[in-house]
């Protein structure tokens, strides 16, 4: 039987005041990609830190590749490859230099795999580390990820500062990744992110697991604001929308329409066949919306704990 | 006002310590006074005397007394000499982490994007520093009252606000110029340009004292015009007008510092000089050094290291050079024969160095032990160990590893300061036992570590709070132990001071209790860090 990448069982580590995380049940199979989505303060990174064992449970245990995430935390880190949620100070070393020092760590480090990491990157190792932007960081962080090709990557909002060409790139390496064999634990504030790359995702709020859904439950779960302008003169067709399937919370008025779309957008098309629309603008919602919407739908089957 | 406030709010704590330090300082020596000078007339004129032939020894660093046979007197050239230096340094320190390291930090970026103007900016800052700088001043002030009431003498309130008000003014002063030297130098190298600028400021004053060329140019020196009052001595006064330019001086640097900041881009000096351009490099460096435990952190501190053990030595050196001027003259004085009757054991020169040079040598060690803990609470503050901690890298060794780098940085400093000491004993025919002043230096190595291991102790269970402590219990342990023989304070409570471990090598040989009572705390310590390490959370 194959040993899951990762696995916690009711995994706390309470803060006090209602804040931390409680009550954890992950199970992430090896080469699957998971992605831990959470609005800020969540427990996010509260749970990385459990899994990295740089924090100790209050209750509860975590393994990954069947090691015990605290007892056995230099064991587990040889298989670990982390980008934590922000970089530290390494002050006048150089990008080279924090590499060197970094993979000594663990042995060495592969100079090949470096070079093509960087390159790929466009990182300049050869610049002071206080020097880098904090796109530049991310990218640092990025290659000591990935240099040493670990089983599991666990990554803390890892496009955090990078340029759309570079999420473009990390996506790539991730994919990569994942074709290799790896296994990914994607933490993320942004829906979109994690529905491009996960095979399923764990949404926690205020420290506790909401629910895990695979793509699908996702697509259902999210939804859009949509803006409409049409032309001047021509007739809404409001009633159309209104009966579309998937679409919601439909306000006309001025030629300008707005509502709420679900799922698929075909039902809405569907609906404006004929009307000449001169605008449409669509708006991916806040986490928190979407969590409210979710709430409403399944208020009576699930309470909102702290 | 927000800006004001904020800015007192960043320094509460340097005006708390600064002020703890100026209290005890002032309580201390006039406390001492009373403890040293006698009880009758004679005695203190005679003691008076005395003092100023001490003090003419160190006229090249602090201002010769005036009536050091009364406390004022007395209390203004102990206490208020060392507060000016140390008030000097207080504003260089802040001015350059207001100016810059707030820059580095995102600080100012914040805080102009709120639509605070630059020049607000900095007029806010000097006038936190100025008014933290008084509260600080304030509390020598209260001090100077409360040594003087236990010696059941008064001293008139309005000239203990006075000497307030001019150390004050000094500090603030110091505070605006660094933050104009600031404005044309790099992040980096802010402290260091306005600091060897201070320096020059105050040696300029100090040397006019015995080098009659410099004698035009201390017009120059804020220090020149603190020197100017003596509220504290009989008869003795606040200048007016010497304040007064202080303050001016201070207005006048924080009105160009703000002008220059207006002109400058943030994160950037002044003036930049363009940077030759380079191909980028994707290459990992392939230095061996990197490869090394211990090796790869003490090639980090290399700079810091070399400045501590160059410093050190050139310290010593120069302890060395000026012990006969300093011992001759003072043992032709009969007044101070029991003074020195309670330090001086065998050759006098050799425990005048055992005593002075290598009690500084242990308070600079504690120093340096404490800047190395200082960097440990650091890197966990700043997500460092977090990052170091997600390779396969076990916790125990993390503190095994920092105490192994503090303990070869030790020897390095105790090594080169010691020959450096040998050397000039020897060029000045001062006669020192090698084998023993091989020991004193090698004991400073323990001595160091017993700091450093309370210091892992603490990073590995309170980082944000360890310097704070350990720098508290470094400056307690050094008050015992200097001024437990003046005080007369019970053995036990002198043998509570980790100083008094080190015993007196130079002239008495190896404490050999005290050895082995630094080496049990010493592994004591390191367990119990280690310990402590293995189950704390980190960064959390």
């Amino acid at each position: 039987m194959d040993v899951a990448a990762i696995r916690t069982s009711k995994l706390s580590k309470n803060y006090g005041l209602g804040r931390g995380l409680f009550d954890l049940d992950l199970h992430v199979e090896a080469q699957e990609v998971f992605g831990f989505l959470g609005p800020n303060g969540a427990g996010k990174s509260t749970t990385i830190r459990c899994l990295m064992g740089l924090i100790r449970p209050t209750a509860g245990a975590a393994q990954i590749f069947g090691l015990d995430c605290i007892h056995d935390y230099v064991a587990v880190k040889r298989q670990v490859g982390y980008i934590p949620g922000e970089m530290p100070q390494f002050g006048s070393l150089r990008g080279s230099e924090v590499v060197a020092y970094l993979g000594a760590l663990r042995g060495g480090a592969d100079l090949k795999r470096v070079r093509s990491l960087a390159e790929r990157f466009n990182l300049d190792l050869s610049r002071r580390y206080r020097e880098y932007s904090s796109g530049n960081k991310q990218k640092l962080a990025i290659v000591l990820a990935f240099m040493h090709q670990p089983r599991l990557l666990i990554l803390d909002e890892p496009t955090s500062g990078l340029d759309p060409l570079n999420q473009q790139e990390f996506f790539a390496l991730l994919s990569e990744a994942r074709e290799g064999g790896s296994t990914v634990f994607l933490s993320s504030h942004i829906l979109s992110e994690v529905e491009r790359m996960c095979d399923r995702v764990g949404i926690i709020r205020s420290g506790r697991l909401v629910t895990i859904a695979d793509l699908d439950e996702l697509h259902a779960i999210r939804f859009h604001h949509v803006e409409l302008e049409f032309a001047p003169g021509t007739e809404m067709p409001v009633k159309a929308m209104r009966s579309a399937a998937g679409v919601e919370d439909v306000v006309a008025a001025d030629y300008t329409a707005k509502c709420i779309v679900k799922g698929s957008f075909e039902p809405l098309l569907h609906a404006l066949r004929g009307s000449t629309v001169t605008n449409l603008v669509s708006h991916e919602p806040s986490l928190e919306e979407i969590f409210l919407e979710y709430y409403r739908e399944t208020a009576p089957a699930k309470a909102l704990t702290p | 006002m927000a800006a004001y406030i904020l800015a007192l709010r960043l320094g509460r704590w340097g005006i708390a310590g600064f002020g703890a330090v100026a209290f005890l300082v002032t309580l201390v020596q006039a406390a001492g006074f009373y403890q040293i000078a006698g009880h009758t007339a004679e005695e203190r004129q005679a003691f008076g005397r005395s003092i100023s032939v001490l003090a003419s020894q160190f006229t090249v660093i602090i201002a010769p007394p005036i009536r050091p046979d009364t406390v004022g007197g007395y209390v203004e050239w102990r206490a208020y000499g060392f507060l000016a230096i140390l008030f000097a340094i207080w504003g260089l320190a802040s001015a350059s982490g207001a100016a810059r390291g707030d820059e580095e930090r995102g600080l100012v970026q914040a805080l102009l994007a709120s639509g605070l103007s630059r020049p607000r900016m900095i007029a806010a800052r000097v006038a936190a520093f100025g008014t933290g700088g008084s509260v600080a001043a304030l509390a020598g002030s209260a001090g100077l009252l409360a040594g003087v009431a236990s010696g059941g003498e008064t001293i008139s309130a309005a000239t203990a606000l006075e000497a307030a008000v001019v150390l004050a003014a000094l500090g603030t002063c110091c505070y605006s110029l660094t933050l104009l030297v600031a404005q044309f130098t790099s992040a980096r190298n802010s402290t260091a340009v306005a600091g060897v600028i201070l320096l020059g400021l105050f040696l300029i004053n100090s040397l006019s004292r015995t080098f009659d060329d410099l004698v035009r140019w201390r017009w120059l020196s804020p220090f020149h015009y603190y020197e100017r009052s003596s509220p504290l001595t009989p008869g003795g006064t606040l200048d007016g007008t010497a304040t007064l330019l202080l303050l001016g001086v201070a207005v006048a640097a924080a009105a160009l510092a703000a002008f220059a900041f207006r002109y400058r881009d943030v994160g950037s000096p002044l003036i930049t000089l363009p940077t030759p351009t380079r191909s980028a490099s994707y290459q990992m460096s392939r230095s061996p050094i990197w490869r090394v435990p211990v090796v790869r952190d003490l090639y980090e501190r290399r700079f810091s290291l070399l400045v501590w053990t160059v410093g050190l030595s050139a310290l010593g050196a120069v302890f060395v050079l000026l012990t006969k001027a300093i011992v001759k003259p003072l043992l032709a004085i009969p007044e101070l024969a029991p003074y020195f009757a309670l330090f001086v054991n065998g050759n006098i020169y050799a425990s005048f160095l055992g005593f002075i040079w290598f009690g500084f040598a242990q308070l600079l060690m504690a120093g340096f032990a404490i800047t190395q803990v200082a960097r440990w609470s650091a890197e966990d503050s700043d997500g460092r160990l977090e990052l170091v901690l997600s390779n396969p890298v076990s916790r125990p060794r993390v503190v095994v590893e920092r105490l192994t780098v503090l303990t070869l940085g030790a020897l390095v400093i105790a090594a080169v300061s010691g020959v450096a000491v040998g050397l000039e004993a020897h060029s000045q025919s001062i006669d020192l036992n090698h084998r023993r002043l091989a020991e004193a230096s090698l004991m400073l190595v323990p001595f160091t570590l017993v700091f450093g291991t309370v210091g892992a102790l603490l990073a590995s269970r309170i980082p944000r709070a360890t310097v704070g402590i350990l720098g508290a219990f470094a400056f307690a342990s050094y008050l015992t132990v200097q001024l437990g023989p003046i005080f007369k304070l019970p053995a036990w409570v002198q043998d509570l001071s980790a100083f008094k471990l080190y015993g007196q090598p130079l002239t008495a040989g190896v404490d050999q209790t005290g050895l082995v009572v630094m080496l049990v705390i010493v592994m004591a310590g390191l367990m119990a860090a280690a310990m402590v390490m293995k189950r704390r959370d980190i960064g959390a």
